[in-house]
């Protein structure tokens, strides 16, 4: 096979590593994407994969291979679990460079911005990644390579701007659909996880447990993946559907890539103050923070909040 | 390339359970092999109905058909090597009964291994057969290469956990095979034919499997030797002796090595280390297996021997061990690790011998060699770290391999104890198989008539592993 390095210019210097990745595939079942669609061209080895097959020429810089390189949310699970200490994300980076170089650039997960945008800049200065700038006569413009996908100018824009196109099941709707399925299809239903993909640890992954397995859960997990990303509607929407609690798991205090967890403290406070207002126990929406893959802790939290609600009972 | 009618497979499976573009196809034509080939198009069914339908189709139209599982196989066995249909089994992955009072459990072929186990925990019970790619591995690819781990030794591979299955033949034909019951004597054990066939007799949809209950008491040991002799003296003393550990692993001074240059966890530098473990719901039961493992050891001069039931401390033991491929990744950054001549099984009395031939042939091809595994069961595996870039490495490599394989079959051994054959092991496999493989090819002929099933694979690969494929790394001219 012909090596035709040289248009990957940023990419070239990872082609040792690239073969130092055993493809042994321990990185794809933690990762977000692969567990949303199922599809293993949507996990991280495959995007290792496809790393090699551009820089080696096997495969053409397609419009598709690019959106594979443009998608991530940067949660680096892929990275903890790598048995050969590849250093993922880096390489993803440096092949959007090129990519972008060759015209191509997604969009992936990168942020982009719709006309709505009423140019307030607030997205700007929130964006933890500097990615965001803004381009006389074009209006904000993303950088696709320094964009991390956390989400968090989403959630800043007042305007309803700033889009995750291919959001892999992130997106605030599907969240709030997941969260009413749960709780009106389960009797014993109580509380909805809202966590983080840092603080969030699967137990099952990629299979399903029969019904009878799971008909008496009273909780459900469901990934946002940054606490930057949480906002009021979406943590309130439970209760509609006769949640009797909500939780929100997030990095601790110094520990967010994106400050994401500074945000959701202050919803969640915020929300405790609407609470008391309207005589509802405050104690029924809680954040806890869980450091990166502490599944022991996680649980323990959950557990310790579900117990919580039944002393409480349901909201009268 | 023969063209596939993407219509009729969307008639099938539905347009969002199909993939035909490129860049999708290239990652799909590679596993954990040194193996690459392209797909015709990736098929994800999700009901047993939809393998049916693939299967009428293909079969009519002669289309192999590729069924792939996590495509963590080592030997190439999903990589496909004449095109065709690559079935993702992954979206059959439903858990459908957990029977406590029969002891079986039924599963869709593409649960993943480490779920079932999850799911069982709760009720005190486990899997064994469990390869160390468990976290990957669907029970539908080790039940096609008969995978096997760890604790093999006591609790046996994936060949002696497996009731029943349901099977779709290559005519689109559903078949239940075996049993729900632990015992069985009606006819051919059809079954186990299916265990082990590589994906090239039938797609398995479903299987009843067996577990057993997790033991109250683990506890583990260590033993160091100042030679490999020694430690694979030791192997072949502690299996005769009657003792069962529930693990038995070597690790050479190559492994220690790779693992002390990259991370510090302080290992000691020795020839060969041994890592055993004896579980048991009696604390008194465990005991006296470790202390006869312990005595065996010291018998054949291992040091430093040492042992804990703590959960913390046998974490430390198996570090080492756990920490292995990313150390030989890291081991030196012109050297990639392949997974090449990557497990073979020999009798226990030839397990020293072997350790010291796999090191003696990669210096005389100049190539670096390590040797560890499953070897309470037999199972010996290696890896070859090699400059992928150069042509004559691949030289190198592929004289190695044959002269292993040589050693393998003249002591009685045989030429794959977990990870199958696939594409890489088949020279050796069709040397120590000569006189059957007429059987075989009459097997899968009855079978499978139309050859679409994994062609090309097992007895049909050619013998020169190298030219077979693409590599899956950049080889200079
Ligand atoms: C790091 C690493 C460690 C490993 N450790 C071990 C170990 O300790 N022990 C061990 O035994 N193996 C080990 N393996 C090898 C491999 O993981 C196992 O053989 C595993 O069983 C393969 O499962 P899979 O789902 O990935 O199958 P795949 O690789 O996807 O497929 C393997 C074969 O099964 C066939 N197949 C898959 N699903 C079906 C189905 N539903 N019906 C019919 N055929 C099917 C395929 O066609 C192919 O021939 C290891 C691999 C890696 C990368
Ligand atoms: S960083 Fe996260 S989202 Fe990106 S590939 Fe790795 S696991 Fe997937
Ligand atoms: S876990 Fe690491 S070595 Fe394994 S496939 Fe993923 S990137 Fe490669
Ligand atoms: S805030 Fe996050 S999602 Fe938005 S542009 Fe910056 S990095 Fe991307």
């Amino acid at each position: 096979m012909k090596n035709k390095t040289k248009e990957f210019k940023n990419l070239e210097k990872w082609q040792g590593t690239l073969a130092n990745c055993i493809r042994c595939g321990y990185c794809f079942e933690h990762c977000p994407m692969f567990h949303h669609t199922g599809w293993e061209s949507d996990a991280p080895r495959a995007k290792i994969i496809t790393a090699f097959g551009l820089l080696s020429g096997e495969i053409e810089p397609s419009e598709s291979a690019a959106n594979k390189m443009f998608s991530c949310f940067y949660c680096k699970r892929c990275e903890a679990a790598c048995s050969s200490g590849v250093p993922l994300t880096e390489i993803f980076t440096d092949a959007k460079k090129d990519l972008l170089e060759m015209g191509l650039e997604g969009p992936g997960t990168t942020s982009i911005t719709q006309l709505s945008c009423a140019r307030c800049l607030i997205c700007l200065s929130a964006c933890p990644h500097e990615a965001r700038s803004y381009v006389e006569g074009k209006g904000i413009t993303t950088d696709p390579a320094k964009c991390q996908a956390c989400g968090i100018c989403l959630e800043v824009c007042p305007a309803g701007a700033a889009k995750i196109e291919n959001d892999f099941g992130t997106n605030k709707e599907v969240l709030i659909e997941k969260a009413n399925d749960f709780l009106d299809t389960h009797e014993s239903s109580k509380a909805i996880v809202f966590a983080c993909n840092w603080s969030y640890y699967p137990e099952l992954q990629a299979s399903v447990l029969p019904d009878s397995e799971t008909k008496d859960n009273d909780y459900e997990i469901l990934v946002n993946m940054c606490g930057g990303r949480l906002e009021p509607h979406l943590l309130m929407a439970p209760f509609l559907h006769n949640a009797w609690g909500v939780l929100v798991a997030c990095c601790p205090d110094d520990e967010c890539q994106h400050n994401g967890n500074l945000r959701a403290k202050k919803i969640v406070e915020n929300l405790h103050n609407t609470f008391k207002q309207i005589d509802v126990d405050p104690e029924r929406i809680q954040l806890v923070q869980i450091p990166a893959g502490d599944k022991t802790l996680f649980q323990a939290e959950i557990d310790t909040f579900v117990d919580k609600l039944n002393s409480m009972g349901p909201i009268r | 390339m023969k063209t596939i009618d993407e219509a009729k497979l969307i008639d099938i499976v539905g347009e969002k359970n199909i993939k035909t573009d490129p860049s999708d196809l290239y990652i799909y034509g590679s596993d954990s092999s040194v193996h690459h080939a392209m797909p015709w198009a990736i098929v994800k069914p999700e009901t047993t109905e939809q393998v049916q339908g693939i299967m009428k189709y293909a079969n009519k139209n002669k289309i192999p058909v590729i069924a792939r599982g996590g495509g963590s196989g080592m030997c190439g066995q999903t990589v496909p090597v004449k095109g065709g249909i690559m079935l993702d089994m992954k979206g059959m992955n439903k858990i459908l009964e957990i029977n406590l009072e029969d002891v079986y459990c039924r599963v869709e072929s593409g649960v993943v291994d480490d779920d079932l186990n999850l799911a069982l925990k709760q009720y005190g019970v486990f899997y064994p057969p469990t390869p160390a790619s468990s976290r990957i591995a669907t029970i539908g690819g080790e039940i096609a290469n008969n995978a096997s781990g760890v604790r093999s030794v006591k609790y046996g591979a994936t060949r002696d956990a497996v009731l029943g299955m349901k099977v779709v033949l290559p005519n689109g034909d559903l078949v239940s095979l075996g049993a729900h019951t632990r015992v069985e004597a009606s006819g051919y054990q059809l079954h186990k034919l299916m265990i082990g066939s590589e994906g090239t007799l039938g797609i398995v949809v479903e299987a009843t499997l067996s577990f057993v209950p997790i033991p109250e008491f683990r506890c583990m040991g260590v033993a160091n030797f100042d030679t490999l002799k020694d430690a694979g003296e030791a192997i072949g003393s502690i299996m005769a002796s009657g003792a069962n550990p529930s693990m038995l692993e070597l690790v050479d001074d190559v492994a220690i090595k790779a693992v002390n240059k990259t991370m510090d966890l302080g290992l000691k530098e020795v020839a060969a280390a041994l890592i055993f473990e004896a579980d048991g719901m009696v604390k008194e039961a465990v005991d006296y297996e470790i202390d006869k493992m312990t005595k065996v050891c010291e018998k054949h001069n291992g040091n430093d021997i040492y042992s804990s039931y703590d959960p913390k401390e046998r974490a430390k033991i198996f570090l080492g061990r756990k920490k292995l491929f990313p150390a030989l990744s890291k081991y030196d950054e012109n050297l990639a690790s392949t997974a090449l001549a990557d497990d073979m099984a020999v009798p226990y009395s030839k397990m020293a011998e072997m350790a010291g031939k796999i090191h003696e042939i990669a210096d005389k091809n100049n190539i670096v060699m390590t040797a560890y595994g499953h070897c309470g069961s037999g199972c010996m595996h290696t890896k070859i770290l090699m400059d992928t870039k150069r042509k004559d490495q691949w030289a190198s490599a592929k004289k190695a391999i044959t002269q292993v394989y040589e050693y393998v079959r003249s002591v009685n051994g045989t030429t794959s104890a977990e990870h199958g054959i696939g594409l890489s092991k088949a020279e050796s496999f069709k040397i120590e198989k000569s006189d059957s493989l007429n059987l075989l090819a009459t097997i899968k002929k009855a079978i499978d008539p139309n050859n679409i099933l994994n062609p090309g694979k097992l007895a049909q690969a050619p013998e020169d592993w190298v030219t077979a494929t693409n590599l899956r790394y950049s080889v200079n001219n």
